[in-house]
């Protein structure tokens, strides 16, 4: 949605008019779904084809909301706190009110899973076919769906929590707790990979940002405040604002339109402005308002593959269009949804083919087969081998040869002794004490930083520039020094000083 | 005016346009939307890596018709599948292999043992053994214009060559009906006359050669190993031996590469292959460790890639040239030391001729599925080749695909000849380090090989 003059803003545009510019088809996915049966929550496959939906009291329903068929519905008389979709809409789990259930594509109850107790929140990663849960009791219970293991179960320590999510690029799950914490889990590590104070109070909402690799993650919390975080480093929000009516739910969309749901409105934000730091708490410029009056809002989720948004409210389900949400092409070895019965059938084979092992989980998905870093160890005894060279690991045999590659590694110490001698006379690495004595107090030292972090292997012009400077001011130094002891004599003028080279 | 778009998709433009039409796929290469690429690339290749070694039934038949040990076998030149296989106990076998049939049998073609055969021209087969014979024999013609009326094993053959000792070895030229034997001496016969026509040996040999063997392109140049740990080239024109060298132990057989001209391959007695390039023969360009007994037999494959061995240790083994560990090991329970092993001509499979008597079938790629493969098969073989290939470095991947299970015998002789290379090697470090013969650099493995060099 593009507006022409400054005067014109999009939020001024009601869905009204969105419906009446968008085409037939699209306009279908205007819908409002008047249910009882509480505050619902919705879920969408990966494909963005089908749809279910879960009432707090036990209202559960899964559809293909484009063709429009229903698969099942469930009145399961208990309350319900979560849904979601297995690998696709042929499996579907719900958090009931003591356990969590499998259910098939018609609604057969196939599993009870009873290890998962009191669950409030379920995510599936689909890569590695593992259910993830999380409930009143603070547990996070990874179980594999392939299987039917529990792969792992891990203490958070910090009460019941509500907010779950996964990062869809790393399956790193975050979590939002009572206390102001979000925490990080992978199933490898006991501990949260990351844990980071987010909000005064307790968080209400988590959400990764999937148009940028998981780079960006959006925290709300009840006291009404919504953050938005560098996943890369954790050095405060890079941006802040309050939104009005107490905690918000928000959903992060696949072109990174991030759509957030407090008191008895929507409102969406998009891509730029929400993700540059911005010191002050003012909310970023707003790009689409829609009122609902149905209030709590309890779920929102953006569609995959299409301009859908869905609100899950006490009354029922509504959809809204948020024209540039989805991402608008579909890649079919991964979801499609168009596929057919066979075509499912064969990526589901397929999938569990390539299943990821759980402990592959870490915060950079890379890490696999990328070159492990070379041991600092060495088998050197005071800069002598024991034993022969040809036996010799690889890069200490390099680093006896002279040829091993050392730029990334300097020690900042060995290089000041470097320096200070000058002449290259360093033997011994500095001690302790050494260390404590060359320490330089308050000298110059945000510039010793600086030029530390510029010496990576990047040959920067600035950095050589300064080291250049550095350079002749000890030159200069040293040469006061030596006159002043009398080791040299002080340059005379002379008259055949205009023929110099300027050095 | 405000513009507004909303993505809608035409499902006629992702269904099939007919009945029966393929359905229409889309793909967005997009990095984010295919996420654990390299995770799942990963679990692929290590698939594949279980899927090889699933799939990796080598053996494939048995060939019977020897009493005893299966000494000597030679594919018949410009065939695939035709090899005759001579046994202790005297008997010539010629089989065709695909149809798994004998083509030639004679149970008494020598007193003693056939110590080797190999194909002349025109199907003629000659064969030596240790009661001071060479025997050629026609086994094109067929059963009925025997002249003798004799049944298949009371065959007579077409001439006998007398000797004045017992024969090691014999090869026939490539081109000319001329061929060459080992015995104490090394001497070159024509077809057509009863005595030999020149003897090679050098004058001051006392040694017994174990094998002559014509190079394949360079078609007079020969070559011969001696119980004197000596390996000698011989050219029959100038009726001289040109090249001597002796090495360290003794070698068994012999194999010139079917591809490149002035590379040879020996089978050891000291557990090593040797790939030696003739026109340097102070050291080898390559030393093959794997063995743990004397290598018997050793065969290139015609592609002169890879090349088979056969050892005292009872396995039959596959390298690749230029890759001097981990082979593919084939072994059976009752498989016994091979003496003799051969590549078939189309490169796809191995025999091997052992001390129980039979003459065994392998597949030379363990894994290979033999029959018709389908298009979508064969590209599914190479996505699955390429995988392994590029994650080889990968730990996991690597692990599955270089271990062999070893039965115990062969597992714990490794281990024992591990130990005690170690125990040499450590031995061998502690005389350096408190010795002056520490003082230059440790003598390469290499360097040790060739004791001396002769021309």
């Amino acid at each position: 949605m593009e507006v022409e003059g400054e005067l014109e803003k999009t939020w001024r545009v009601g869905q009204d008019e969105i419906v009446q510019a968008a085409g037939q088809q699209a306009a279908q996915g205007r819908q409002e779904w008047k249910l009882d049966g509480g505050p619902y929550r919705t879920r969408y496959t990966r494909n963005g084809r089908h749809l279910a939906v879960v009432g707090k009291k036990g209202h559960v329903a899964t559809f293909d909301w484009q063709a429009g068929t229903l698969h099942t519905e469930l009145q399961l008389g208990e309350t319900c706190r979560d849904i979601t979709f297995l690998q696709d809409h042929s499996h579907f789990a719900v958090a009931q009110k003591k356990y969590v259930f499998i259910y098939d594509r018609d609604g057969v109850e196939l599993h009870k899973l009873k290890s998962h107790i009191e669950p409030t929140r379920l995510e599936f990663l689909p890569y590695h076919w593992l259910l993830a849960s999380v409930g009143n009791a603070g547990y996070l219970k990874y179980q594999d769906t392939s299987t039917g293991q529990l792969v792992v179960e891990h203490r958070t320590k910090l009460g019941a929590c509500h907010t779950m999510c996964q990062n869809p690029h790393n399956a790193v799950i975050h979590l939002g707790h009572q206390n102001g914490t979000v925490t990080l889990w992978t199933p490898n590590l006991p501990h949260p990979a990351v844990r980071l104070l987010a909000h005064l109070g307790p968080v209400a909402s988590v959400s990764v940002d999937p148009s940028t690799g998981g780079r960006y993650m959006a925290t709300a919390g009840q006291d009404g405040t919504v953050k938005v975080w560098d996943c890369r480093n954790w050095k405060g929000a890079v941006r802040t604002w309050n939104a009005r009516g107490g905690g918000a739910i928000l959903d992060w969309s696949q072109k990174g339109a991030l759509g957030v749901a407090t008191g008895g409105s929507v409102n969406v934000y998009t891509k730029p402005s929400i993700q540059t730091p911005f010191a002050p708490v003012v909310p970023p410029p707003l790009y689409i308002t829609h009122p609902v009056p149905h209030r709590p809002l309890t779920s929102l989720r953006f569609c995959p593959f299409q301009d859908i948004l869905t609100i899950g409210h006490s009354a029922g389900v509504s959809n809204i269009l948020v024209p540039g949400s989805g991402e608008p092409n579909f890649d079919s070895s991964e979801a499609d949804p168009f596929e057919n019965k066979k075509a499912r059938r064969e990526r589901e084979v397929k999938n569990l083919l390539d299943k990821i092992q759980p402990d592959a989980i870490a915060l950079d998905p890379d890490f696999i087969g990328s070159l492990a870093p070379t041991p600092k160890l060495s088998t050197a005894v005071d800069g002598a081998h024991n034993i022969p060279y040809s036996r010799l690991p690889r890069h200490e045999r390099l680093r006896v040869a002279g040829k091993a590659d050392e730029t990334e590694e300097v020690d900042d110490d060995a290089r000041g002794v470097e320096d200070e001698n000058g002449d290259g006379q360093r033997k011994r690495p500095l001690t302790k004490a050494d260390k404590e004595k060359k320490k330089m107090r308050g000298k110059n030292k945000t510039l010793k930083r600086y030029l530390r972090k510029q010496r990576k292997n990047v040959i920067d012009p600035r950095a050589v520039a300064v080291r250049t400077k550095l350079e002749k001011q000890r030159e200069e130094r040293r040469k006061a020094q030596a006159i002043a002891s009398g080791a040299e004599q002080p340059h005379k003028p002379s008259a055949l000083d205009r023929f110099k080279r300027p050095s | 005016m405000v513009k507004i778009n909303v993505l809608q998709h035409a499902p006629s433009a992702h269904l099939p346009q007919r009945p029966g039409d393929p359905t229409p796929t889309s793909r967005n290469l997009d990095p984010l939307m295919h996420p654990f690429a390299r995770a799942r690339e990963r679990t692929r290749a290590l698939n594949a890596a279980k899927m090889e070694r699933m799939f990796a039934k080598p053996f494939i038949a048995a060939l019977e018709g020897h009493v005893d040990a299966v000494e000597a076998m030679a594919r018949k030149p410009d065939t695939l599948d035709i090899v005759a296989s001579g046994s202790w106990d005297g008997g010539l076998i010629v089989h065709d292999v695909s149809r798994r049939t004998k083509v030639f049998q004679h149970d008494q073609a020598h007193k003693g043992k056939v110590s080797d055969v190999c194909f002349g021209q025109e199907g003629r087969l000659l064969s030596c053994g240790v009661d001071r014979n060479i025997k050629l024999w026609n086994t094109e013609s067929s059963f009925d214009d025997d002249e003798s009326g004799a049944g298949p094993s009371q065959r007579k053959p077409v001439s006998i060559f007398p000797g004045k000792s017992a024969f090691n070895s014999i090869d026939h030229h490539r081109y000319d009906p001329l061929f060459a034997t080992g015995s104490n001496l090394v001497q070159v016969w024509d077809e057509t006359k009863s005595a030999a026509v020149s003897n090679l040996t050098l004058p001051t040999s006392t040694e017994t050669v174990t094998a002559v063997r014509f190079n394949l392109s360079e078609a007079s140049v020969l070559a011969s190993i001696g119980s004197d740990r000596s390996f000698t080239l011989y050219d029959i024109r100038t009726g001289k031996a040109e090249r001597r060298i002796i090495m360290q132990m003794r070698s068994n057989a012999l194999s010139w590469s079917p591809t490149f001209p002035t590379s040879v391959l020996l089978a050891s007695e000291d557990h090593n292959l040797y790939t030696f390039d003739i026109r340097s023969l102070n050291t080898p360009t390559q030393i093959y460790k794997g063995h743990v007994a004397a290598v018997m037999s050793c065969d290139w494959s015609p592609t002169g890639l890879e090349f088979v061995s056969g050892g005292w240790d009872r396995t039959v083994r596959i390298w690749k040239e230029g890759h001097g560990s981990a082979p593919e090991v084939y072994h059976t329970k009752r498989m016994q030391r091979v003496m003799s092993t051969v590549y078939t001509g189309d490169a796809r499979f191995v025999l091997s001729g052992s001390d129980d008597g039979n003459v065994r079938i392998w597949k030379a790629h363990a894994s290979d599925k033999l029959g018709i493969i389908t298009a979508r098969e064969r590209a599914a073989i190479e996505y699955r080749e390429t995988l392994k290939s590029r994650w080889k470095a990968d730990s996991e991947v690597n692990k599955i695909s270089r271990v062999r299970h070893l039965p115990k015998p062969v597992y714990k002789a490794a281990q024992l000849k591990r130990t005690m290379l170690e125990a040499q090697r450590v031995k061998e470090e502690r005389r350096r380090k408190h010795t002056r013969a520490g003082e230059d650099k440790p003598k390469a493995q290499r360097k040790k090989v060739v004791i001396a060099e002769q021309s």
